[in-house]
C-alpha cells in the first residue's frame, strides 16, 4: 500500500511540474507556508498576532503613516522612524533637588515632520519632567511639564506631538502675529510649525527647516532619591514599516504576516470540508436517482433557503465566538455550494458507458461512486475549493464585523473590516486596504492555479489539447 | 468523357499546426470533378478525407491552415478570395456541404421552416412567400411533404433529417455538393433510400457530388470515379469499373481494403486485413506512406515517394510496383 | 432440450413507462415503450449467436437484460439451467463473473482516468480473485498477451486516449476475459473500428473463443460481418424476433419480408451499379416502440401485407425447416 502511494505521488509530481501555472501556484503556497513558519523573524512586531487589539503595544507608531518606500516616489520626503539613544547627560545635585538633563540630537533631513517624538525611560521617585526643543535657528520651544510619583520602577512615556501645540502657537505668534491669531489654536499642527522655517504665514505654509534639533529633557527630582534608567527618544516617522500603519497605529505588515496562518486555516478547512461534503452529497444524489434523489434535493433546498445571517447571529449569541465554531458554522452553509453542479455532472457521468461497463463487471455502488465518479469531480472540486477559499475569508470578516468574530486572532478580514469602518478608502489610506485585499486574492489565485494544474493532470483528455 | 470540369483541385495542402508539430492532414492532393459526376473520396478515419471536404469550402477547423494549392470552380480560383467574399459568393452558392451528423446540424429549438428560411434569406433576398415556395419545391425533390415545415427536428426520424439537410444544400443550386458520410449514422434500409435519393437528384438536377465515406461498398453504389486516400495523400484514382470491376484496383492499399470489406453474398471463411495501424501524420514514414503495411513493398518504396501516375486511361495510382508492371 | 443451451431467454419483455401528463394520471392510463416485447431464443455452448436489426429494434436492450443491467419486465432468463431472472446480490455477483460484455465504443467503455493497468485490474479487485499484487500483474500481462498486445508491460502504463481504436477494443476484450467468463455479450464490437483492422479483431475474437471455450452473443446491424463471424442469426424488428437461422438460411434463403428488405438494402462493393436506382422494397422507417401496430407489427411497411395481417393475431415464430424459424403467416406465399 505504502509503495503504491509513493509511486503515485512520484508520478503525480513528474506530471505536475510540466504545468507552469501549477508551479507558480505551488511557489506561492510555499511562500505562504514559509511566512507562517518564520513569522517571528519577518514580523517587526512579533507579538502582533496576540496583541493586535492592545493599544499600548502600538503606541510608539504614527497614526495612518504610509509605507517607508513611498518616499522613493514623492518629491517631499517624510521623516523616518528612528530611536535616539546615548544623550548628552548632565547631572547637578544641590542636595535638595537633583536635576538630570538629557540632550538628544535629532538630525532632521526630511520635508515632512515626524508623526511623534516620544521620550521613554524607566523611573522611580517623585519626578518632574520638563521637555523642550531647541531648533537649529536657536529658537527654544518648551513643550511639556509632567509630574510623576513612582514608588517602584515604572515606564515613563512622554509624547510630544499633541502637547507641542502651545509652544508652536507661541513661536508662530512671535514671528507672524497677525496671521497666526486668525487661526484657532486647536486647528494647528504643532510639529508642522515646529519643524518649519520662520517666515510670514508660517502658521499655514510650512517650509521645512532642516538641521539638528536638540530635544532637551530636564528632570527635577526633589530629595534626590529618584532613579532614571535607559532614557531614549523614539522618533516615530511619518512613514512607517513595510506597509504603513492604520489609524490605530498598528503596523499593517505585521498584521498581514500574522493573518497568513488564519487565512490558510479558515480558507482551507472551510472549503475542504464543505466541498467534500457537497461533492459526496451531490454524487450520491445523482447516482441513486429516483426517490432518494428527490429527498436529498429537498433537504438541500432547505439549507439553501435558510437565511445565513440571522442564524449566524443567534448561533453567535449562543456559542462563544471561536474560530473553530465559526468554521463549523460556515461549513453548515457552504457545503451547498457545489451540490447542484456536482449533481448535474454526476447525472452525466452516470450515463457513461464505462459506468455501465464496471457495473457489468460487478462493481458495487460504493465502488462506482468513489472510484469512478468522484475522481472525475476532483478538478471541479479543486476549482470550487479555490473559489470558496476567499469567500470563506471574507465571510469570516463579515462575521467579525457583527461582533461575532474571534477576538483572539488577527485575520485579513478583520484588517479589511477595520479599514472599511474607518473609511480608509475615502481618506486615501490605500496601504491599509490594498495589502489585505491583495493577499486574499493571492491566496485565491494560488489555489486556483494549483487546482487547474491538477485538473490537467487528473483529466488526461485535457493534456492532448 | 469530354465534359467540362466544375471543380479542379491542384496541389492542395492543409496542415494542422499543433503544439506537438505540424500534422500534414492533406498533403499535396489534386483531383477534378466533371459536371454531373460523382467523385468518391474514400479512406479510413484520419486519412484526411473530411479535412479535404472542409478545405474545399476554405473552412479548415483550427488549428488547421490551408498552406498551398488552388481550388478552381468553373476555372475560377477561389484561393485568393477573402473570408467575406467566400461567404457571400462561394459557400452555399457554388459549393455546399451535407455534414456527417445531419441530426446535429439542425437547431433543436427552431421549426424546420424557420431554419430553412434563415438559410435561404441569408443568401438570396426574397419574400417569405417566395421562400416558402422554394422550400416546398426542394422538399418535393427530396421526397418530403410540406407539413414537416411546422415540425421540430426531434419530431423527425434520422432519415427525414438527412433529407432536410440535403434540401437545404440544394437551395441555391450549387455547382458542387460535398456529402460527408451522409449515410453512416443511418440504418441500412434508410441508407439505401438516401443513396437512391442522391442518384435521383443527380439525374434530375445535373448535380456534381463529392461523396466522402469510409465504406467502399457504399462508394461502389454511388460514385462514378473513386479517389482513395491514405495518410493525407491520394493513392489511387479510377472509374467505378476500374476499382470494383473484374480486374480490381491497382494500388495494394485499395486491394487490401477491398479485401477487408465483407461481402454479403459471398461466403468467405477468412476476411483479409491490413496489419498495423495508419501512420501518425506528425511523423509520416519516408518514401511511400503505405510501405510499412504493404505486403509487396520494395526497397525503393522506403526511400522515394511515388507520385500519381496514369497506368491506364483515367486510372491513376501512386505506387512504384504499378509503374514497374506497366 | 434445455441442456443444450448455455443461455436461454423465454418471452423476455422490457417495457419502459412513458411519462404521463396530468389527464393520463387521472384516467389511470399507462403507456409503455415496448423496447423488447416477447423475445425467446437460446444460445448453445460454444456458439456465436447474432442479434441483428435496425436501431431501435431492441437488440441492445435484450443484451442489457441478459447482462442484468436492465431488469426484465416479464419473461425468464435461464443460465446453465438456472433461472436467474430474479437473483439476490450474492448470486448476481457470481453471475457477473460468468457473463461479460464488450461495448461498441471501447473508448467510452473505459474510464479516461484509468490506465490500462487500472482497467484490467478492476474485475480482479471486485471479485477479490488474487490478494497479491504481483499475482494480479501476472494475470493482467497474461490477459494482454492473449489479445496480442505486446509488450504488455509497456501498455499497462498507458491511458486509453494514447491507444488506437483497435488497441482499445483489444484492451476491452482483455478486460472482459479477465474473469474467464462463459458468455461474452458484444454490442457492435467492431463498428467503430477502421475497416483495415476490423477483420483482425474479429479473427482474434474467433481464436479466443476456441481457445477459452467461450460463447458469444454478437449484437450488430451489419449483416455482412455477421455472415462471416456468426453461427446463428436472429433478426429483430420492433422488439420481436422475426426470423432466426444459420447465416446461409437467413441471407441466402430468407423467408421474412423484412429480412429480404434488409438484404436488398445492403451495399456491395461491386461495379456497375452507379446508374441503377436500387429497389428498396420497404418504405419509411421503423415506427416508435411506443406505438406498436396491431396484428403483425411489420404490416405497415410490408409490401405483401393483406388485411388478414392486421386482423389476425400476431404471427408466432414457427419452424420452417432445420432450425430455421420465421414469424410470418404468409411467408410461403411470397
Amino acid at each position: 500500500m505504502f509503495k503504491d502511494l509513493k509511486y503515485k505521488l512520484n508520478e503525480f509530481w513528474s506530471e505536475f511540474r510540466k504545468v507552469k501555472s501549477g508551479v507558480v501556484g505551488l511557489v506561492f503556497l510555499i511562500i505562504f507556508i514559509l511566512m507562517i513558519i518564520f513569522e517571528p523573524l519577518i514580523s517587526p512586531f512579533p507579538e502582533a498576532g496576540k496583541r493586535w487589539r492592545d493599544i499600548t503595544y502600538w503606541e510608539d507608531n504614527s497614526k495612518s503613516a504610509p509605507p517607508v518606500w513611498t518616499n522613493l516616489f514623492t518629491s517631499k520626503k517624510y521623516a523616518r522612524s528612528e530611536t535616539l539613544t546615548a544623550p548628552i547627560e548632565n547631572v547637578t545635585d544641590n542636595g535638595r533637588v537633583k536635576i538630570t538633563e538629557y540632550e538628544f540630537d535629532y538630525d532632521y533631513k526630511a520635508d515632512r515632520p515626524p508623526g511623534d517624538i516620544i521620550f521613554r525611560t524607566e523611573a522611580t521617585g517623585n519626578l518632574l519632567f520638563i521637555t523642550e526643543i531647541i531648533r537649529p535657528d536657536g529658537e527654544t520651544v518648551s513643550i511639556t511639564r509632567n509630574n510623576y510619583n513612582f514608588s517602584k520602577p515604572s515606564n515613563v512615556r512622554i509624547a510630544l506631538s499633541n502637547d507641542s501645540k502651545n509652544g508652536a502657537y507661541e513661536l508662530a505668534t512671535k514671528f507672524d502675529k497677525e496671521n497666526t491669531l486668525s487661526i484657532p489654536k486647536q486647528s494647528i499642527d504643532g510639529f508642522n510649525i515646529l519643524f518649519s522655517k520662520v517666515q510670514e504665514n508660517m502658521a499655514s505654509t510650512h517650509d521645512p527647516l532642516k538641521g539638528t534639533y536638540k530635544i532637551k529633557i530636564r528632570i527635577l527630582n526633589p530629595g534626590s532619591t529618584g532613579v532614571l534608567e535607559n532614557p531614549r527618544v523614539i522618533v516615530s516617522g511619518s512613514v512607517s514599516g513595510i506597509l504603513g500603519t492604520d489609524n490605530s497605529k498598528r503596523d499593517i505588515w505585521s498584521g498581514i504576516v500574522a493573518g497568513v496562518k488564519w487565512a490558510m486555516l479558515i480558507g482551507l478547512l472551510t472549503s475542504a470540508l464543505s466541498v467534500a461534503i457537497g461533492v459526496i452529497y451531490g454524487v450520491i444524489s445523482a447516482y441513486l436517482g429516483g426517490f432518494a434523489d428527490s429527498l436529498l434535493q429537498r433537504i438541500y433546498e432547505i439549507f439553501v433557503s435558510m437565511p445565513v445571517l440571522p442564524v449566524l447571529i443567534v448561533l453567535g449569541a449562543v456559542f462563544k465566538p471561536s474560530i473553530w465554531i465559526m468554521i463549523i458554522i460556515m461549513c453548515v452553509f457552504f457545503w451547498t455550494g457545489p451540490v447542484k453542479t456536482v449533481r448535474s455532472i454526476g447525472l452525466q457521468i452516470k450515463e457513461e458507458t464505462y459506468i455501465e461497463a464496471s457495473k457489468a463487471i460487478g462493481a458495487s455502488n460504493t465502488r462506482i461512486i468513489f472510484k469512478h465518479m468522484i475522481p472525475l469531480l476532483i478538478p471541479y472540486s479543486f476549482a470550487s475549493m479555490a473559489l470558496s477559499v476567499p469567500s470563506a475569508i471574507v465571510y469570516e470578516a463579515t462575521i467579525s464585523m457583527l461582533g461575532l468574530g474571534d477576538p483572539s486572532i488577527t485575520s485579513w478580514g478583520q484588517i479589511l473590516q477595520d479599514a472599511n469602518s474607518a473609511g480608509a478608502v475615502i481618506q486615501g489610506l490605500w496601504w491599509w486596504v490594498v495589502p489585505p485585499g491583495l493577499m486574499i486574492s493571492l491566496v485565491g489565485m494560488t489555489f486556483a492555479f494549483i487546482g487547474f494544474a491538477m485538473d490537467k493532470i487528473l483529466l488526461p483528455k485535457l493534456k492532448t489539447r | 468523357m469530354n465534359m467540362e470540369k466544375v471543380l479542379e483541385v491542384k496541389n492542395l495542402k492543409m496542415y494542422y499546426f499543433t503544439s506537438k508539430g505540424v500534422v500534414k492532414a492533406v498533403d499535396d492532393i489534386s483531383f477534378e470533378l466533371k459536371k454531373g459526376e460523382t467523385l468518391g473520396l474514400v479512406g479510413e478515419s484520419g486519412c484526411g478525407k473530411t479535412t479535404t471536404g472542409f478545405s474545399l469550402l476554405k473552412m479548415p477547423s483550427p488549428p488547421g491552415k490551408i498552406v498551398g494549392g488552388q481550388i478552381l470552380i468553373n476555372g475560377e480560383d477561389i484561393m485568393p478570395l477573402s473570408e467575406n467574399e467566400m461567404r457571400k459568393s462561394v459557400r452555399w452558392q457554388k459549393i455546399a456541404m451535407v455534414f456527417q451528423g445531419a441530426m446535429n446540424c439542425l437547431t433543436p429549438v427552431y421549426t424546420i421552416e424557420r431554419q430553412m428560411m434563415e438559410t435561404l434569406q441569408l443568401h438570396k433576398p426574397m419574400s417569405k412567400e417566395e421562400a416558402r415556395e422554394t422550400m416546398k419545391k426542394y422538399l418535393g425533390y427530396v421526397g418530403l411533404s410540406e407539413d414537416i415545415l411546422k415540425r421540430y427536428p426531434h419530431e423527425l426520424s434520422g432519415g427525414m433529417k438527412q433529407r432536410v439537410t440535403i434540401a437545404m444544400a440544394l437551395f441555391l443550386e450549387p455547382e458542387v455538393i460535398i456529402c460527408d458520410e451522409p449515410t453512416t449514422a443511418l440504418d441500412v434500409v434508410v441508407q439505401a433510400q438516401i443513396i437512391n435519393l442522391l442518384k435521383d437528384l443527380k439525374e434530375k438536377l445535373k448535380l456534381s457530388f463529392i461523396f466522402i465515406t469510409h465504406d467502399l461498398a457504399t462508394e461502389a453504389e454511388v460514385s462514378d470515379r473513386i479517389a482513395v486516400m491514405y495518410a493525407g495523400k491520394i493513392v489511387e484514382v479510377g472509374t467505378n469499373q476500374q476499382i470494383y470491376g473484374e480486374q480490381g484496383p491497382a494500388h495494394p492499399y485499395t486491394q487490401k481494403l477491398l479485401g477487408a470489406t465483407p461481402k454479403l453474398h459471398e461466403n468467405v471463411k477468412e476476411l483479409a486485413f491490413i496489419p498495423g495501424t495508419p501512420p501518425d501524420l506528425l511523423e509520416p514514414p519516408t518514401g511511400c506512406r503505405f510501405h510499412p503495411r504493404c505486403p509487396v513493398a520494395m526497397e525503393k518504396c522506403k526511400k522515394e515517394e511515388p507520385i500519381l501516375n496514369e497506368i491506364e486511361p483515367n486510372h491513376f495510382a501512386a505506387c512504384w510496383r504499378c509503374l514497374n508492371e506497366q | 432440450m434445455n441442456s443444450e443451451y448455455l443461455v436461454e431467454v423465454k418471452d423476455l419483455k422490457k417495457w419502459f413507462p412513458v411519462r404521463r401528463d396530468f389527464s393520463q394520471v387521472i384516467k389511470k392510463e399507462r403507456k409503455f415503450v415496448k423496447a423488447v416485447d416477447g423475445v425467446s431464443f437460446g444460445i448453445k455452448k460454444g456458439e456465436i449467436f447474432a442479434l441483428i436489426g435496425e436501431s431501435g429494434c431492441g437488440k441492445t436492450t435484450t443484451a442489457k437484460m441478459i447482462m442484468k443491467l436492465h431488469e426484465a419486465t416479464a419473461g425468464q432468463l435461464i443460465f446453465e439451467n438456472n433461472d436467474v431472472t430474479n437473483v439476490d446480490k450474492k448470486r448476481l455477483l457470481e453471475y457477473r463473473k460468468e457473463v461479460q460484455m464488450i461495448f461498441q465504443d471501447p473508448y467510452a467503455s473505459m474510464n479516461p482516468r484509468f490506465k490500462v493497468r487500472d482497467v484490467l485490474e478492476e474485475p480482479l479487485l471486485i471479485h477479490k480473485l488474487y490478494a497479491d499484487r504481483d499475482e494480479r500483474l501476472e494475470k493482467m500481462k497474461d490477459g494482454l498477451s492473449k489479445v496480442k498486445i505486446t509488450p504488455p508491460e509497456e501498455f499497462l502504463e498507458r491511458y486509453p486516449h494514447m491507444l488506437s481504436g483497435g488497441q482499445r477494443q483489444r484492451i476491452a476484450t482483455a478486460r472482459s476475459l479477465m474473469l474467464s467468463p462463459k458468455l461474452v455479450v458484444m454490442d457492435e464490437p467492431v463498428s467503430m473500428i477502421d475497416l483495415s483492422t476490423r477483420a483482425e479483431i474479429l479473427y482474434m475474437l474467433k481464436e479466443l473463443k476456441n481457445e477459452m471455450d467461450l460463447t458469444y452473443l454478437y449484437i450488430t446491424h451489419d449483416l455482412s460481418t455477421a455472415r462471416y463471424f456468426t453461427d446463428r442469426i436472429a433478426v429483430m424488428y420492433l422488439g420481436k424476433v422475426v426470423e432466426m437461422g444459420t447465416p446461409e438460411q437467413i441471407i441466402d434463403n430468407s423467408l421474412h419480408p423484412y429480412t429480404k428488405a434488409l438484404i436488398a438494402a445492403v451495399c456491395e462493393p461491386k461495379s456497375g451499379k452507379v446508374n441503377i436506382v436500387k429497389e428498396v422494397p420497404i418504405k419509411g422507417e421503423i415506427p416508435s416502440a411506443a406505438n406498436i401496430p396491431q396484428g403483425c407489427r411489420f404490416h405497415p411497411r410490408c409490401p405483401y401485407a393483406k388485411p388478414s395481417c392486421i386482423s389476425n393475431p400476431e404471427p408466432k415464430l414457427i419452424e420452417h425447416n432445420n432450425d430455421h424459424f420465421v414469424a410470418c403467416d404468409r411467408y410461403k406465399e411470397i
